[in-house]
This record gives C-alpha cells, structure tokens and sequence, in this order.
C-alpha cells in the first residue's frame, strides 16, 4: 500500500477554540476512504486542510505537516497544491456559465487556450463523470438549467477536468434525492481506478457501499481507522461501536 | 415539379405578380405615412431637437439643444471613464479584498464622499481643480469637460462603488471556494467568475452612476464653463461645454416669466427627464435581472463570447481611454499606457496567474488608496482654508457686504428650518406608502406602477424639482420665493429614499412576528402598530436621517423657490424666503470674486452640518445592527 | 426590545431638536418690517451697500436681497414676488404690458472690457471689440500686444450686462460660439484674473480691482467720472422699478436711495450718479 497523503500531529484552531486535536491518518492510493462522525467532530475540517481551503477563514491557524508526494504541503503554495487535490461540496455549486464553461474554466486557467484540447477535455472529463449523453446536445445552455444531481456531476467533472491525483468529497450526496445520490454514488466507485477519493458523509450506509476505507473521527480526534468492513462490522473501539449502532450522533 | 403543367405555372406566376404588386400599394401607404409623419417630427424637433445652436436672445432667437444634448452626454462619458475603474476597483477591494478592519475604514469613508453637498464639489473643483488644470495643462481655463468629468466623476464615484459593491456581496460564496478548489488563483476567480456573475449588478451600478452624473446641476455649472458648443474637435476635452442641467441652472434665474426662452427651458428639463427615464428603467431592468437570478440574457451572452464583439469592445474601449488619455497627458505617455494596457491584454496568456494576481491587486490597491485621497485632498483643503474663518461672530453674525464679512446665522438656520420642514412632510407621507406598499398590498399591477414610479422619482434631477416647484408653488399659485415651497421641493426630492428605506426595513421584520400576532387574535393595524413599525423604526430612523443630510446640501431645489441671497432675520414665517448654507457657497463663488476666508467658512460649516448628519445615520445603523443580531 | 427604547430616546432627542429648530425663529425678539429687493447681478453690490446703511439706522427693517438677470427681475416686481427691482438695461415695451411700474434711474453704470494684468495692450475701439468677440480676431498680436490667443469671457443669454453689450457693442448681432459664459461679473472678474489671453467685459465695479487691467475704448478710459460725462462708450442706466406707488418700509428705502447719503454709496462703488 502507498500513501497518497497523510497528516502528522495536525493542530487546527479556529481563533481561540480547537477544532483539530493532534490528528495522525494516512490515506492510501486509488482507494475510496469515507470519514464518518457526529456533526462538529471536525471531519470536514479535517477535509478541508488537505487543500488547505480552512485558510479562507481568517482566524484558522494550522500547526503540525501534512504530506502529500512527501512535501509538507503547508509551507507549499496552495493555488499550486489544489491542482493536484480537487474538492467537490456539500451543495452543488456550478458556475453562472455553460456547462462548457464551467468544464473549460480549470484547463482554461492553467492556461490552455487551445480549442480542440478544451474539446477533448470536456468530453472526457463529462464521459468520467456519467454525464456527456445526458448534455452533449445542449453543451453551451446555462449550467444553472441542471437538476440538482446533474450539477453535482458536473461539479464533479469540473474537478476532474484539472486531472487532480486526490479528489476530496464534501457529503456530495446530502443535498440530492435517492435517485441521484445513487447515480453519484456508482460514480465514485469508478473515480477509484484512476483517482485517490476521500469522501465525508453522514450516511453510514453509504460509506459502506462505496468505501474501502472508513475512518471515525470524534470531538477533533481521529478515533479509529481501518478496511470498511472492519470497522462497521467489528470495530476496535467502543465509541465507533457505539456511533454506528446509532447509540449516538 | 411535374404535376404542374404551363398553364399552372403561369396562373400561379400571375397570382404572384398580383400579390406583390398590392403589397407594393401597401407598402407605398405605410412609408407614406411615416414620411409625413417623420417629417413633421422632424421639422418640429428640428428647430429644438436637431439644432445645435442655443441662443435665446439673439436676433432672431434660436432654441436648439442638440449641443446642450450631446455636451451632457460628453461630459458623462468622460465622467464614467475616470470613475468606473475606480469604483469597480474600490467595490472589488472592499467587497473581496480588504482585510475585515480596512473594510470598516474605507466603506465610511465612501459614504462621507456620497455626503459632501455639490456645491461643495462645484465650489472645490472652481478654485483648486480649475485653477490646478490651467496651470499644468497651461490652458486658457480651468472651465472646461475635463474638469466638469473629473468632479462629476467623483461624485458619481460612492454610487457606483455601493451598488457594485451591493452586487458583488450578493454573490453566493459557493463561486469562490468552487473556483479555488480548481487550483486557481483569487484573483482568477474575481475576474472569471465573480464578476461575471455580478455582471448585471455592477452594470445597473454603473447605470446609476450615470444618472448622477446626468442629473448633476450646481456642480457642472461652476466648473463646467458654459459655452453651448460642441467641443472642437469633439475629442477636445479642454473645450468649455454646458449641460441640460448647467442650462436650467443658469438661465431659469435669468428669464422672464412666460417668455418664450422661458418655454424653452421647460423643453430642456423635458428633455433633462427623458433622458433619466431611460436611464432609471435600463437600471431598474438590470436590478431586476440581478434579483431574478439570471445572468446576462442568453443572447446577449452570445454576444459577450463571441471573439469578434470582444475585440470590438476591446477596440473601442481603447480609442476612448487613448483619446482622453492624450489630451491630458500627452500623446507620448497615452501611447506608452495604451502600449502597456495592448501587451497585458495580448499577453496575459503568457504571463503566469501568480503575476498576474500581484500586479492586479497592485491596481486594486492603488485605486481605492486613490479614491481615499481624493476624500482627504479635498477635505483637507477645505477644512484647512475654511477654519480660520470659524468664529463665534461668524456662526451668529449677520451677512454683511454681499457676505463678504459678518455671519451666516441666518443661513444656518435657514437650512435647519428647510430640512425640518421637509422631513416633517415627507415622513408621512413616505412611511404610509411603505406600509401600503409591503403590509396591506400584494403584487399586482398597480402596486408594480407605483414602485416602478418611484424608482424613476428617485432618479429625477434635483433642478427638476427646482423647476417644478418655481412654475407651480411660485409662480402659479403666487406665493413668491418662499420657505414652504421649498420645503415642499425637498420633501418630493427625499420622498422615494424614504419610502425605499422604510420598505426595507418593513420587510426585514419577519413574517413570524406578523403571524404571531395575528394568531393572537390582533388586526392587521394592531399589528402593524405594536408589532412591525417598533421593530422597523431603527431602519426607519436610518433612512430619515440620510435623507435630512441629503436635503441640507442640496441646492438646486430651492434656489429659484425658496432663497434669498442675503437676510437680516430669521425668518418666522413659511412664506417668507429663508437664506440657506448651500445657495449662500454658490452665491458668494460665482458672484464674489475674491475667493476668501468667508467662503471657505461656508463650505466647512456646510460639511460640518452634512456630516455630522451622515455619521449619526452611520452610527445609528451600527449600534441597532449590534442590538440586532446580538 | 433594548434597541425600542434607545430608539425612542433618539426620537424623543430629534423631536426637542426639530422643536429647538423651529423655536430659535423667536429669539428675534422684534417683529421685522421685510421687504425683497430684486437686483440684477450688475447692481448687486452697490445695492447691498445702500441696504446695510440703510438698515443700520433701521433696526427693524429686514430687507432681503435676490438676484437675478434683468429679464427675471422685471417678472419678480411684476409677480409681487420683490417690492423693489433694480435692472441694468431700459425696460423693453413688451414688459411694461399690463403694469404701471415707477421707474427711477438711480444711476449709470460703465462696462469695462478687462484683460489679465499681464496683457501688454491699452487701448481698443468698439471695431476691436465687435471683431474680437465675433471671432474675427482671434490672436492678441493683431491688436498689438504678445503672440497669445485670446480667450473670449462673457455673460450668458439674458443678462443685462450682455443684451447691452450685444446691443452697443455688437450692434445686435451674435458673439463668437466659444465665448465662456458666466451668470455674475465676480465669475467673470475671477475668470479674466487668472487667464493670460482673456478679455471679459464687467460692470464698472468690477474693474477697479488691480487683479484686472481695464482697456480704454476709442481713448478714454472707464471710469466714474467718464461715465458721468458720458465720454466712455459703453454705459447704461441702472433703473429702480417699483409695481406702482411704493408704500411704507419701500417708499422709505426708495428715498434713501435717492438722497444724497445713497448718491454717495453709489459712487463709492464705482457706479456714475443719474
């Protein structure tokens, strides 16, 4: 197994309160982990630092490393850093633009103006996200014009237009009704050929149907992390039994 | 085509030929008409309308505005081209990014901009600006368009800043952290993402700071030269020029009653209002579009995306900021800037985001450190020549020597007198549309009539209210130059800011408060009563306040209906005229020569009052902001 | 409910200072005899002069002052909006109308044509002149003086000042388009003063000042003693109207003027006795 990225004795606070204590945890390559947890137990937060979006809160302050192709990506440049680790949110937030648009902007940013690339890219970042058949007439309509799900993922091809190595998932699925969370979820399990996936979310049974992967975290600490099936079956703590029998959370 | 045969073929040759040839009558009829009709148009407007040449009292007279038209218009633009950048650039910076302490410097430091009175603009841009231009440009005058666009351009500089800055916060967050998750830059973001998406906001934004422009009297007048000419060539920004507004301004004063000249102004103000109408809708729709959710519509989207209408904007664009660039500067320096602005726009796909990030926010900086010292430049010359003239005799003295000596106490309280008497007007009356407005009326035609209506009273010039009030209050009903007229004028001018402000504040109280006293068994006045109006007053109280400062510095309202130049007492009767702080700055710099201690006196005095006004609304707002949400 | 009360003290302060507002009207203990006089902007100084000697001997004579062009002055003293109009041009059949205004000369006013002191000619002709601001002669060097363009300053439509320039100088005909115009002779005083190449015209008044040199025309120079002789060329009436008789506080004022203290302050300002 290789780690792709992995966070060492990892401190956050926001101003005065700690919302991270002393966080140790590795994700592996190509694997789908989930991070499971009562609300404010900071898995978000935790998300969040992998490509350091926490730092658009003025009064975050991060201490510890977080390693990613062995290089503290806290002392890296961070507009750098979210090329490689892209991010997909709670709720699906395209831009005011064409699909095309909205896929094209990435690649366009990072300076790719040539038309027939930005063709290519497109429909192959559309193609992994399950959503060409479904827009590939209505290519330059308003993005905003998708149903909800739709625009998750295209949300989710717009990250992978920019070929990150990490994808990082923000409870993708709690703003959708069960048809598209379903659609989403298969979709996620086919990022796991070419992509590293880590996926917040609330709904245990998701995380067993698309991880391999589950951590649980509680009140800033990571309490406990191994296989799925592990975990929800035979779990070494008494707190993660406890959470995901429903006992609380 | 087998199946037809020869004879078919021609009937149906010979049907088509008939057909055309009655659609050809049709057609002869139809242009017919509009020939006569647009040519009688045409001969009636083109004595006014067409016409270049205003000259009401030469032999024979002649009443053309089409220079006053495209004058207006000249000086607009030149205005837009020195105070959207800047604006936009302050809007970005307040709205993205300033650091939340600097935020809470410069958007105070805005509004005071939007509560200096434009006679103070006018008196400022006289005799610093005009007289800092002749020198540096070496010109005849300092009276010229580049001066009227300059100050204008200030003045129009907090609108478009607050709307823009409006648009942009009205942007979900959601953009942002979408776009930096792509690994893009910030300032990437603003410029791709963000301020597309507030396209339609910051364009009404720009709209309106248009209409201010447009709208413009005292200010335009002092400065702007007055020559009713087309600039030549009309690229010469050094040309004196004269405005719609500078027209009414100057001539109402000057005519007789009745007179044809007379009329003639009463067609320019027309004119004046057209225009602003048009002006407030295309705003009022871009609002609308903005609320709405919608972007840009979808073909003039196309239009935006296509290359070719980019590159003709680019062009166009250019010409403008080269052309004035080179009269003020110089063709060298406007060609190397122009040379400067082509390479950054030709190459900013070489040139790396990070670059292009620091040298943007560079601009950014330097434009709101720019708009910043614009404030403190003209307050510091103000207040530095004008105090010394602060006295306990000047403060309670009497005018004496066309103003030249003694006091202003008569003025001051004039003004005082003027603006209690409009607000004791107006809140009335504005509060109870409010109510109308959001508590007993659900959308419908008229209420959209009503509200479309005040939005367009909201953007009508100030000289328009002037004009107004002279023909009916003064002239028509005979009660002569008098205080209640006056107040009356400020009253309408205030009134759609009160109504605004009241329906904002009505509509932030939320429906739960309502139902929970309808549930108790309360009606609807009850509730509106004891339960609404206490928990809006604060808003209320805010938007009172901003209009108090609005009405005291304003001059074009009252200085045909309601001032007198000098005034022994105060005056005690509402149809008596009153003097007034902001007409007084105006009479004594355009009919006192010397430009003296007294003047200046005035304009601090006149600040100091607005001010003070505008801060306690600033501070209001904090302290119920604070209360509220606490 | 805090924010109720703190906003009802803040009302409860704005009503005492409304009422303070309207209430400081009566700290003038006396009931004010007023009367408005209309000025054209011409006579305004001269007119403020007579009305602060007159009202320091008259504490209880308020008399307000507005000004106007010539043209608004005659509709304000017909309108009964002023008790008192003062117009520098003769008043034109049309406007006499329907009214029995008193008229009353109360003196004659020169126009001097002024140019920055720095201006190295003296002396014009009216041929000059009307070439000048119709924009025959643009350059100062065809009259005699520097390689400096002249910059034409002048008053807008419908002031008295210009209809009688127009009408003695220009012989009623147009002035040049690019003439800067100005409603007030202080404007175009200041204007003159600090441009190089400009020539502006004043009332007479206005030239005294050294910031300005005054040309002579056809060799005499302005002044109040040519005006009285009538040897300057551009001169004009300065005319008081009254709407019929005036009573009271106006007919006082009327007489002051006309006596020999008014003559005085008249002359004191630069304006020729009738």
């Amino acid at each position: 197994m290789t780690p792709a990225i992995q966070a060492n004795h990892l401190n956050l606070f926001y101003g005065t309160k700690q919302a991270l204590f002393d966080v140790d945890i590795l994700f592996e390559e190509k694997k789908i982990t989930a991070l499971v947890g009562p609300s404010g137990c900071g898995k978000s937060t935790l998300l969040r630092c992998l490509n350091r979006m926490n730092e658009l809160i003025p009064t975050c302050k991060i201490s510890g490393e977080i390693l990613f192709r062995s290089e503290n990506i806290l002392k890296a440049d961070p507009v750098e850093l979210r090329k490689q680790i892209g991010m997909v949110f709670q709720q699906p937030n395209p831009f005011p633009k064409s699909i095309y648009d909205n896929i094209a902007y990435g690649p366009r940013a990072h300076g790719e103006h040539d038309t027939g690339k930005l063709d290519t890219i497109v429909e192959n970042s559309l193609k992994s996200a399950a959503l060409w058949d479904e827009v590939k007439d209505r290519l330059h309509d308003s993005a905003l014009g998708l149903s909800g799900g739709q625009q998750q993922r295209l949300c989710i091809a717009r990250t992978l237009a920019v070929s990150p190595e990490i994808i990082l998932m923000d409870e993708p699925c709690s703003a959708l009704d069960p048809i598209a969370t379903s659609k989403i979820e298969t979709l996620i399990t086919d990022l796991k050929q070419k992509y590293t996936v880590i996926i917040v979310t609330h709904n245990m049974p998701q995380a067993t149907r698309v991880s391999d992967m589950t951590g649980f975290m509680y009140l800033g600490k990571v309490i406990e992390m191994d296989e799925t099936q592990t975990i929800f079956v035979n779990p070494a703590e008494k707190l993660t039994q406890h959470y995901i029998t429903g006992k609380f959370g | 085509m087998s199946y037809m045969d020869n004879t078919t073929k021609k009937r149906v040759l010979r049907e088509g030929v008939i057909k055309s040839i009655w659609l050809a009558t049709a057609l002869i009829s139809a242009v017919a008409v509009a020939f006569i009709l647009g040519h009688v148009i045409c001969t009636a407007l083109s004595g006014f309308l067409f016409n270049t040449n205003w000259n009401p009292t030469g032999t024979p007279p002649s009443y053309g505005i089409a220079a006053l038209i495209i004058d207006t218009l000249l000086v607009t633009l030149g205005a837009l081209i020195f105070s959207v950048p800047l604006g936009l650039a302050t809007a970005v910076y307040i709205s993205y990014v300033a650091p939340p302490r600097m935020r809470d410097v410069v958007k105070p430091v805005i509004e005071l901009l939007a509560g200096i009175p434009s006679v103070v603009y006018g008196f400022f841009g006289m005799i610093v600006l005009g007289s800092f231009l002749q020198k540096a440009l070496n010109i005849p005058s300092g009276a010229c368009w580049l001066a009227a666009s300059i100050i204008l351009g200030i003045m129009a500089l907090p609108t478009i800043i607050s709307v823009s800055e409006d648009a942009l916060f009205a942007i979900p967050k959601d953009y942002k952290e979408a776009s930096l998750s792509l690994g893009v830059t910030y300032w990437h973001t603003i410029s791709h993402v963000l301020l597309p998406a507030a396209a339609s906001g910051v364009s009404a934004a720009v709209i309106l700071g248009m209409g201010r422009a447009i709208g413009e009297t005292m200010a335009v007048m002092m400065i702007a030269g007055n020559a009713a000419i087309i600039p030549n060539p009309i690229w010469n920004v050094l040309s004196p020029v004269r405005t719609l507004t500078a027209t009414l301004g100057i001539e109402m004063t000057e005519v007789a009653t009745n007179s044809m000249h007379y009329y003639a102004l009463f067609g320019v103000a027309t004119i004046l209002l057209l225009i602003t109408l048009l002006i407030n809708l295309t705003s009022y729709w871009l609002i609308k579009r903005m609320q709405t959710g919608s972007c840009l519509p979808d073909r003039m989207r196309n239009w935006t995306h296509s290359e070719g209408m980019r590159v003709a904007v680019a062009a166009v664009a250019g010409i403008i900021v080269v052309w004035f660039l080179s009269a003020v500067l110089g063709i060298l320096s406007a060609v190397v800037i122009t040379a400067a602005i082509g390479a950054w726009y030709f190459g900013r796909e070489k040139i790396s985001p990070k670059f292009a990030e620091k040298s943007s926010f560079g601009i950014i900086y330097a434009c709101t450190a720019a708009v910043i010292l614009i404030l403190a430049i003209i307050l510091w010359d103000i207040f530095a020549n004008g105090l010394p003239a602060i006295s306990w005799e000047f403060l309670t003295g009497r005018p004496k020597q066309c103003g030249l000596a003694g006091g202003i106490f008569t003025a001051i309280v004039g003004t005082l007198q003027l603006v209690a008497g409009a607000i004791l007007i107006t809140l009335p009356i504005g509060i109870g549309a409010a109510i109308y407005f959001t508590e007993y009326s659900h959308e419908n035609l008229l209420t959209r009539a009503l509200r479309i209506g005040n939005d367009l009273l909201n953007g009508t010039p100030s000289i328009v209210f002037g004009l107004f009030g002279f023909a009916f209050f003064v002239i028509y009903l005979n009660w002569g130059t008098c205080m209640l007229a006056g107040q009356i004028c400020l009253a309408f001018m205030i009134l759609p800011t009160i109504i605004r402000t009241t329906e904002e504040a009505l509509k932030s109280v939320p429906n739960s408060l309502r139902e929970a006293s309808l549930g108790l068994g309360a009606t609807q006045w009850q509730t509106i009563r004891k339960v609404v109006l206490p928990s809006a007053a604060p808003g209320i109280l805010t938007g009172a306040i901003l209009s108090v400062g609005r009405a005291a510095g304003e001059t074009a309202p009252i200085m045909f209906t309601a001032v007198v130049f000098s005034k022994r007492f105060i005056t005690r009767d509402v149809f008596d005229p009153v003097m007034a702080l902001p007409y007084h700055l105006f009479a004594l710099s355009t009919t006192v020569p010397d430009v003296t201690t007294q003047h200046y006196g005035t304009a601090v005095v006149l600040i100091a009052l607005v001010i003070a006004i505008y801060l306690a609304a600033i501070f209001s707002r904090r302290h119920f902001q604070k209360k509220l949400f606490r | 409910m805090h924010s109720l009360k703190y906003f009802s003290k803040v009302s409860i302060a704005a009503a005492i200072l409304v009422f303070v507002v309207l209430a400081v009207g009566c700290i003038d203990a006396v009931d004010p005899d007023i009367i408005t006089v209309s000025t054209s902007t011409t006579a305004l100084p001269a007119v403020q002069a007579l009305i602060d000697a007159y009202m320091d001997n008259h504490t209880f004579a308020d008399i307000q002052t507005k000004y106007y062009g010539s043209g608004a002055v005659v509709t304000a003293v017909s309108f009964g909006i002023s008790d008192i109009g003062m117009i520098s041009r003769d008043l034109a059949p049309s406007e006499k109308e329907g009214h029995i205004f008193k008229e009353s000369v109360i003196c004659h006013d020169g126009i001097a044509i002024i140019a920055h002191p720095s201006n190295t000619v003296d002396a014009l002709t009216l041929a000059d002149l009307k070439d000048t601001y119709q924009g025959k002669i643009t350059n100062w060097e065809k009259l005699g003086g520097a390689d400096e363009q002249i910059v034409l300053v002048g008053f807008n439509s419908a002031s008295g000042t210009r209809t009688t320039f127009n009408k003695m100088v220009l012989h009623n005909e147009d002035a040049s388009e690019t003439m800067l115009e100005y409603n007030a002779n202080g404007a175009v005083q200041r204007i003159v003063a600090n441009t190089p190449g400009a020539i502006g015209y004043v009332s007479l008044g206005y030239a005294t000042d050294s910031k300005v040199k005054s040309f002579t025309v056809e060799g005499i120079a302005p002044s109040v003693t040519t005006v009285t002789d009538r040897t300057y060329p551009i001169s004009r009436p300065i005319i008081m109207i009254t709407n019929g008789e005036p009573t009271g506080l106006a007919k006082d004022f009327v007489e002051f003027i006309l006596s020999v203290d008014g003559k005085k302050t008249l002359a004191n300002h630069g304006f020729a006795p009738a």
